[in-house]
């Protein structure tokens, strides 16, 4: 109960969460959690609902800023930077750290826009080099033979597996280091899933990747580690075969063999 | 089964009664319109549109009126819009948790609903009084402060009725918070801020208590904005009362002239409040 696990990656980890408290208002979601996360592999977050994975997600890119009443206590280091601190601009923060949610939010302008804009706002680059960002992000998404044709319609006419794509694609557009994924597939269909699912192995070789998810088949599928999260606390962190074979932890167990949850 | 029999009579007589009432309120609609159009086509001239108010008796139109109003409408709009819509975002997107905002939406509401004559009294005091003699300037203040709330509202419910997550994504690309009010949230309510400021133009250019304690009226073609102007729900309300049988009809026209406005501007609104992109 009180064994904190460790970072069990031999792998240098991009982020090192330490001792994590995390409040809404009074309450605490996030008890003492200690993982990292490491360099250019894909994590998976699972549990039951409210245990407090996607809070740890919204810590790393520090989107719970945007509400009041919400805090977080102890360290998250990315690269060994504190990105807690006060001082941390949050905007260049997220620039580095992207984040791909359950529902795809394209913004209200062209697909090409969609993508550009990101870009725009923190390099100036020439037309042409624009263009290439753009085509590379919509080729990385695997959308670019779906929309080549129609890069200035508006991003919200594609359907809702392309549109995620189309997000996935603004986010990798900006060169991120790091991408959360929260949920990305719980709305979408099943050929949109496996789609979403393979770009997310593609993507783990150049970036480090946190996934939460409620399909335990889709953690086995895309990640490479895995941690079982509960009532706000970090369970059991392991590579994921490990953990889905042998968990250490009987609450882990009972997880995963749909005892609750 | 004879409950059921009960039930399927109770819903019949029912639902004719809400045709009923639906008849009832539509059919004055329909006779107000009706006796507007009647009435006042029959002053519909090219006079009306090229000449200026008469004397009693003698011919003329409602060009300075018009002008007036066209005058006074878009420079309060120009003037209430921007405020209504800074202070709307601002409640919307910098102060959503604060307490200044709770205390402009109830201030808000207030002036929503004062009575417009209430406002001319108050601008009669603080300009009209002050600088001696009516003017279009006294006007165009009336006018817009009654522009600030409509906008404000409408720019604060639109920006709220957009999905939190559209934020967040835009957050998350490390978009700073000017940015994404400018090119993700006016873009994405876009519509709705343009129904929103229809809505502001449609219901002062109707107004006549406000007008009638700064702009007065001007029977002369007059472009001064510190002079007294004319303005049709003025000039409507001055002719219609007179004893004068041209300038009644001259009252008709003008309001079948301001009605259509009106009503264009309502339609246009609906139609661009239904083809909301973003949900």
């Amino acid at each position: 109960m009180m064994a904190t696990p460790v970072p069990t990656a031999d792998l240098p980890n991009k982020i090192t969460v330490r001792n994590l408290d995390f409040f809404y208002g009074d309450h605490r979601a996030l008890k003492d959690v200690t993982i990292g996360l490491p360099t250019n592999r894909v994590t998976a977050f699972i549990g039951p609902s409210g245990c407090g994975k996607s809070t740890l997600l919204r810590v790393l890119n520090r989107m719970y800023d945007l509400y009041p009443k919400q805090r977080a206590e102890g360290e998250v280091l990315l690269d060994g930077e504190n990105i807690l601190d006060p001082r941390v601009d949050l905007n260049l923060l997220r620039a580095r750290v992207g984040m791909v949610f359950q529902k795809p939010t394209p913004f209200p302008m062209s697909i090409y826009d969609n993508i550009a804009f990101g870009i725009r706002l923190y390099e100036k680059l020439s037309k042409s080099a624009l263009n290439q960002r753009v085509e590379d992000a919509l080729r990385g998404a695997a959308l670019w033979d779906e929309v080549k044709d129609k890069l200035h319609m508006s991003g919200l006419g594609l359907s809702g597996g392309q549109q995620q794509r189309l997000c996935i694609a603004r986010s990798v557009a900006i060169q991120p280091e790091v991408i959360l994924f929260d949920e990305p597939c719980s709305a979408l269909d099943p050929i949109s899933t496996a789609k979403v699912e393979e770009l997310i192995d593609e993507l783990s070789e150049r970036y480090t990747i946190a996934i939460v998810t409620h399909n335990m088949q889709q953690a086995v599928r895309v990640s490479d580690y895995t941690a079982f999260m509960y009532l706000g606390e970090l369970v059991e962190f392991g590579e994921t075969d490990a953990v889905f074979a042998n968990p250490r932890e009987k609450r882990t167990q009972d997880y995963i063999t749909g005892r609750f949850g | 089964m004879s409950l059921y029999y009960k039930r399927r009579n109770v819903n019949a007589t029912a639902t004719m009664l809400c045709w009923g009432a639906a008849i009832f309120s539509l059919s004055w609609l329909v006779m107000i319109l009706g006796a507007l159009v009647f009435e006042g086509a029959k002053g519909l001239s090219l006079d009306v549109f090229t000449q200026n108010t008469p004397p009693p008796g003698s011919a003329g139109g409602l060009l300075n009126a018009m002008a007036g109003s066209l005058i006074m409408t878009v420079m309060g709009v120009v003037v209430g819009a921007p405020l209504g819509m800074l202070a709307g975002t601002y409640m919307a997107e910098y102060g959503r948790h604060s307490k200044l905002t709770v205390v402009i939406r109830f201030i808000n509401d207030i002036l929503l609903s004062a009575p417009s004559i209430v406002i001319g009294l108050f601008v009669y005091t603080v300009l009209v009084a002050r600088m001696g003699h009516f003017s279009a300037v006294a006007g165009v203040a009336a006018l817009s402060i009654l522009v600030i709330p409509i906008v404000l509202r409408t720019t604060e419910d639109m920006l709220l009725l957009l999905p939190g997550s559209l934020r967040e994504a835009a957050s998350a690309l490390g978009l700073p918070r000017s940015y994404l009010i400018q090119r993700v949230a006016y873009r994405a309510a876009k519509s709705g801020l343009v129904t929103g400021l229809l809505l502001a133009v449609a219901r002062v250019s109707g107004e006549t208590a406000p007008l009638l304690f700064t702009s007065l009226n001007n029977q002369f073609w007059s472009l001064d904005l510190n002079a007294p102007m004319a303005s049709l729900p003025v000039v409507i309300f001055q002719f219609a009362l007179s004893p004068y049988k041209d300038w009644q009809q001259l009252a008709w026209t003008g309001a079948l002239l301001v009605t259509a406005t009106v009503l264009v501007l309502s339609i246009i609104a609906r139609a661009l409040s239904r083809q909301r992109t973003y949900k």
